[in-house]
């Protein structure tokens, strides 16, 4: 089970990388295979999802392609994958329980798997405990300057 | 003062009145100026929320009537849009908007509730992110992110036909008095003088964005983007939608808060 620490008042796993536009976490499952979910801000501002659906196992992604496609309050935008690869699993549990993403986004509410095409982009990630904790208070703060989350 | 693009198409055929605005969408991302749109279908047809089974319409009901069904890219559920709805549609370049949906969607919907106030309508934005006049939704919106623009859509509904609107959904036929009735409660038209509508709207909308209003036109980008959606809306795999497992769950939502749900024979009000 993933450490949980709090950041700017959100949960935040530390033994993961994050994409710093997007607000995917990745974490490798293998040498060349990566898990992709949804950080606990990136879940705080999409609103209450109520549909997700996922491109089929076997798609070719380049980092930037939507992986999927995400629904809360009538709003449709893609799910904008942070890396290159083939997908090879998708989560049907968030597929047919949307609210589980919003319950455990660091667990059970994982969205893809993907065969890395290069695993070079993984740097392109923040990670490391410090790293992390920098660039998501900036994140946090950035939004509440917008006024889109509470102080 | 930047521009805000008005384009008024008027009166336009079912699929236009879809690909139409898809069109400036996709406009607006390539560099297009935030644009206003309004136009109205010339008859009747049935909409897809962008992640709706085909099946939650009903079909044979569908065909019986002469309703063509296109599958639109925002969200929401299986709806009946008629010549008695004027659509308009505001779309910004993604970097323009809030970087939180809901926030976006409350932004770009406010200017809506200021143009239905300016024609007497007194509407209002509940917590839901419904526009309703006491407990009742009076414009059905939707939203995309479309490659790098966001468009939120509504309606101005002059006259809704609950009993059609009922009859294109596949539901069993003994709940199906149960949806027009709790329709009829929170499904509300104003019947408000849609010139004046749209003239409120311009001018909500310009000033909510700090933008001058210019009239204008399909860009010759948009207009082949147009065609190409002419058939891609017509097509059978963009009708059937995205890959995703059969729906689990028997209910229908009549708006944000209330559903009826047959699965565990209630119905009523969620809160």
């Amino acid at each position: 089970m993933s450490e949980i620490i709090e950041v700017a008042g959100f949960g935040v796993a530390l033994d993961r990388a994050y994409d710093g536009a997007g607000h995917f976490w990745i974490s490798t499952v293998g040498p060349a295979r990566a898990r992709i979910g949804m950080d606990a801000l990136g879940v705080e501002t999409s609103g209450t999802i109520a549909q997700l659906a996922f491109l089929p196992v076997g798609e070719h992604l380049k980092r930037g392609d939507a992986f999927g496609s995400l629904e809360a309050a009538k709003f449709v935008g893609p799910l904008t994958s942070p890396l290159s690869g083939t997908v090879t699993a998708t989560n049907d549990a968030v597929v047919a329980d949307p609210a589980l993403v919003e319950r455990d986004p660091y667990g059970a509410g994982w969205l893809i798997e993907l065969d890395l095409a290069d695993p070079g982009e993984l740097s392109n990630l923040v990670a490391g405990s410090q790293p992390i904790r920098v660039w998501f208070e900036a994140e946090v703060e950035d939004y509440r300057m917008q006024g889109v989350l509470a102080e | 003062m930047a521009e805000l693009r008005i384009v008024d198409f008027g009166r336009v055929s079912a699929l236009r009145s879809q690909t139409l605005w898809h069109a400036l969408a996709y406009g607006v991302s390539a560099g297009g100026p935030p644009t206003l749109s309004f136009m109205r279908p010339s008859r009747p047809y049935v909409g897809l929320g962008y992640h709706r089974h085909m099946e939650e319409a009903d079909l044979a009901a569908c065909a019986d009537a002469g309703l063509p069904v296109f599958r639109r890219m925002v969200g929401g559920g299986v709806v009946y849009l008629d010549e008695h709805q004027q659509f308009f549609q505001i779309c910004l370049p993604i970097a323009a908007v809030p970087r939180s949906r809901e926030a976006a969607l409350r932004r770009l919907l406010e200017p809506a509730v200021a143009a239905f106030r300016a024609v007497g309508v007194p509407a209002d934005l509940d917590a839901d992110g419904e526009i309703v006049v006491g407990e009742a939704k009076i414009c059905g919106h939707g939203a995309a992110q479309i490659d790098d623009a966001v468009v939120v859509v509504g309606n101005l509904i002059e006259r809704f036909d609950h009993n059609t609107a009922a009859r294109i959904l596949a539901l069993p036929e003994d709940v199906r008095g149960e949806v027009i009735r709790l329709m009829e409660r929170y499904v509300l038209a104003t019947p408000a003088d849609p010139a004046a509508f749209r003239a409120a709207a311009i001018d909500a909308y310009a000033e909510a964005l700090g933008l001058e209003p210019v009239p204008g036109a399909l860009s010759p980008y948009e207009g082949e983007r147009l065609s190409e959606l002419d058939d891609r809306f017509r097509s059978p795999d963009w009708l059937r939608g995205p890959l995703r497992p059969a729906p689990q769950r028997s209910q229908v939502k009549i708006r944000a808060g209330v559903y009826v749900d047959w699965s565990v024979e209630r119905a009523g009000r969620a809160s």
